[in-house]
């Protein structure tokens, strides 16, 4: 279905990049904007930065060769990806959670990545796709929230920011940027969180989960959540939710990193290594268990890999 | 005469601009002091183009950018970067801070979105606070501010054991004691050597010259620099950060 | 002085012999007109401070917006076609916030004053494609005050496009009273409230109207909480306290 869109919808963006691709393609990866503050070159306000599209007659298969791709994991540039991320909305705000694993291919590129973008003191954005996609629009988009917030003497609504970055990446459809993401926040609505990606999707709702690990963070999620969850009993289900992730799939882990969205502005929660949550848990904060989340704790004496005393006497005699 | 049965074969021919030309760049930040640093072999599939090719590069006082990956690439972005460099300097009558170098990047990384430049960046230096800092990209610019990265052809076999040495990774400490937050700088050099000599024993593409940078905060001591063999000073304006070279050799096999 | 008219008057940029841009000096001219504008700087932050000028009983003098935020660092007075300035802020702070995104740090108080500047002489014809080209100079001053690493600052602009760093300075119709004022009191020691006083005592003078909450308006830009207009109440306060 996506093809036959295509053929027949000509966004915007990809339209400047045929009419670039039929002038010369010279040397304007940077706009006038290179002299700071524009000294002598003022632009009023251009929209969008401009881009350096290769000179061939289809510049998205040519991205596509080179860059990886889930479907071709042999090619040059690889670009950072996997995740989970999740947010979800309650009676007492927004819970942001993500991981913090980044992998090219089979190796963990970084295990420190902060995939919650701090858009500004009251917007969250987090990271699933394509790093520097969600990196490089979410920090526009912050620009021009701020923007918003100084010419109409008001911060932009949750609603308006999402549809904001949703235009900007649906003007880039099918040139190969790969963004899934949680715009969170509060406003007069109250808190709200909506899902925007590379497609074109923009969607609101109360509980929203992204990634490679999203499938098991959503088990832990839908069984826990509930509209009337206190703010430690949020927490807690964000962080046993980007653990089951870390600890099921294999393109997520490292470290769990937990937000709270509150009518204020968001506040960082803390940082949580996935392996401690599995042996001790997240240890004094509010909602701990008080115990790991690993369920070697709740077979002890009873499975095969930790068998009771006495059967285990037996082994180490017969051996 | 054409050959006629080549011809009917169906070919297919693709716009491929990329190449990769090896070696290995890493960089590791201290308390006070940054050091990058890389090899300088330069390589296309198993032939060795040439033995000294700098993948380091001194941008300000205070930093110093590695790229690895496609040289012609990497040349061209460095260029650009520092022609960017003087254009701020002339527009805001400063140098620009370590911070804002590490967003630059990200945006002219960015801007070839779609047609993107081979190249792993590591940035190292001095911060406003002077603090040392290593930012470390991908080719189209996400990017983080850690405490050392390494990146290219030996990226693999390093970084393990960066985050072993560095970060203490797997490595508890004896009753009693505590890792240290930082490292020494002395400790840090030998770290960078042990990393790149082993690098060159275990990567074909990995050898020939080592070039170290060191970036000290303002008015530190030299941290025990004093004694290094091969060390080179190469500070352009008094009472500021200071810049140091150090080149050793690798094995050229 | 600008009696005699000649052809030198027609084009927006022609030069008479004399090696003048009349419109320019006209535009310039056009300030003395506007509402009197005050700014000082001292080193705990500036103080910018204007006259609202409450035409009629039936206006409602909160609508009038002579001060404006250009970033969080960044303020803006203005004096003189203040629907001129809308442009001008309007620019300033799309290129703050392009240099906050393009470099992640804010913007110096001088290279904003630049960026605005460069618009003053983009009138008259245009060259080529070039966009956004104005029939006219811009007829509005701007005190621009700030916050960088260089300390609190103050500039000035005008319709030419130059502009110069002040201790103090005073634009609009009572300039002249206004900045005599300002250079026998200043010092280089003021504090805030010093220099929150000295603007509306500045004001004071030159004002037809009796000065109170409702006909001045002031801001200040502070290294700590960087811009903010000061709300009637805070405002009641430093005039009882005058």
């Amino acid at each position: 279905m996506n093809t036959f869109v295509q053929r027949f919808a000509e966004s915007s963006a990809t339209k400047q990049i045929l009419a670039g691709n039929a002038s010369v393609v010279e040397d304007d990866d940077f706009s006038d904007a290179a002299w700071g503050s524009e000294a002598g070159f003022g632009s009023l306000a251009k929209g969008v930065p401009s881009f350096m599209i290769p000179s061939v007659p289809d510049p998205a298969s040519f991205l596509r060769l080179h860059t990886d791709d889930h479907a071709d994991p042999s090619c040059r540039i690889k670009i950072q990806h996997g995740t989970t991320t999740l947010a979800f909305r309650f009676q007492g705000g927004v819970i942001v959670a993500v991981d913090s694993r980044a992998t090219a291919g089979s190796y963990v590129a970084s295990g420190t990545v902060k995939k919650v973008i701090e858009i500004n003191p009251y917007l969250l954005g987090t990271m699933a796709g394509g790093a520097a996609d969600c990196q490089y629009w979410e920090t526009y988009l912050g620009m021009h929230c701020r923007l918003h917030e100084l010419r109409n003497r008001e911060r932009i609504s949750v609603s308006a920011a999402s549809k904001y970055l949703s235009n900007l990446v649906y003007s880039y459809k099918g040139m190969g940027l790969s963004m899934g993401t949680m715009i969170c926040g509060w406003d007069k609505t109250g808190p709200a969180v909506f899902y925007v990606d590379s497609d074109g999707t923009r969607l609101k709702g109360d509980l929203f989960s992204v990634g490679s690990g999203s499938t098991f963070a959503y088990g832990v999620l839908d069984q826990g959540y509930r509209w009337d969850l206190t703010d430690a009993e949020a927490q807690e289900l964000g962080r046993r939710s980007i653990y089951a992730a870390g600890h099921r799939d294999a393109f997520s882990g490292n470290t769990c990193n937990l937000y709270h969205v509150k009518e204020n502005g968001w506040e960082f929660i803390g940082n949580y290594d996935i392996t401690s949550l599995h042996y001790d848990g997240p240890g004094n904060v509010a909602g701990s268990p008080g115990h790991g989340y690993g369920y070697e704790l709740r077979v002890e004496g009873h499975s095969a890999s930790n068998p009771p005393p006495e059967v285990a006497q037996a082994i180490t005699a017969e051996a | 005469m054409p050959d006629m049965a080549a011809l009917a074969h169906p070919q297919q021919r693709q716009f491929n601009p990329y190449s990769e030309n090896g070696g290995t760049i890493l960089a590791i930040a201290g308390a006070d002091f940054s050091v990058i640093a890389g090899d300088t072999r330069q390589s296309e599939g198993y032939s060795i183009q040439t033995r000294y090719a700098p993948k380091v590069f001194r941008l300000t006082d205070r930093a110093v950018l590695a790229v690895n990956g496609f040289a012609a690439d990497g040349n061209m972005f460095v260029k650009k970067v520092k022609q960017r460099l003087e254009w701020y300097r002339h527009a805001h009558a400063k140098d620009m801070p370590l911070r804002a170098i590490a967003r630059l990047i990200q945006t002219m990384l960015y801007a070839r979105r779609f047609f993107p430049y081979y190249v792993y960046n590591i940035l190292g230096g001095i911060e406003e606070d002077g603090t040392g800092a290593v930012y470390s990209f991908d080719p189209v610019g996400s990017y983080e501010r850690e405490a050392c990265r390494a990146a290219g052809a030996a990226s693999s076999l390093v970084q393990p054991f960066l985050d072993n040495q560095i970060y203490f990774k797997n490595q508890r400490p004896a009753a009693g004691t505590s890792h240290p937050a930082h490292l020494p700088l002395p400790t840090v050099l030998s770290i960078v050597i042990d990393s790149f000599t082993s690098a060159t024993e275990r990567h074909i593409e990995v050898g020939d010259g080592l070039e170290m940078y060191v970036v000290l905060a303002k008015g530190r001591t030299l941290q025990g620099l004093e004694g290094i063999r091969g060390m080179q000073e190469l500070t352009a304006t008094e009472d500021g950060e200071r810049v140091f070279i150090v080149r050793r050799d690798l094995k050229r096999d | 002085m600008f009696l005699t008219r000649s052809e030198y008057d027609r084009g927006v940029n022609t030069f008479s012999p004399e090696g003048r841009l009349f419109q320019v000096e006209y535009a310039i001219e056009a300030i003395k007109l506007g509402s009197t504008t005050v700014g000082i700087r001292t080193p705990e932050g500036v103080v910018l401070a204007v006259e609202k000028r409450v035409q009629s009983p039936l206006l409602e003098s909160s609508s009038i917006e002579k001060i404006m935020e250009i970033d969080s660092h960044l303020g803006c007075a203005m004096s003189g076609l203040t629907a001129d300035a809308r442009t001008m802020i309007d620019h300033a702070r799309v290129t703050a916030q392009n240099h906050a995104f393009t470099y992640d740090e804010r913007i110096k108080v001088e290279s904003a004053t630049q960026a605005v500047c460069d618009l003053a002489l983009r009138f008259g014809e245009s060259v080529h494609d070039e966009d956004a080209m104005m029939s006219r100079p811009f007829g509005v001053a701007l005190l621009i005050a700030g916050v960088d690493e260089l300390g609190p600052q103050l500039y000035h602009t005008d319709p030419s496009g130059t502009f110069m760093r002040y201790d103090a300075k005073a634009i609009g119709s009572g300039s002249e009273a206004a900045q005599s004022e300002l250079q026998d009191k200043w010092h280089k020691r003021m504090t805030l409230s010093e220099a929150q006083k000295l603007t509306l005592r500045v004001l004071k003078q030159v004002m037809e109207e009796k000065l109170d909450q409702h006909n001045v308006q002031l801001a200040q830009v502070t290294p700590q909480k960087g811009f903010e207009i000061l709300d009637e109440v805070k405002l009641q306060e430093i005039i009882e306290d005058m």
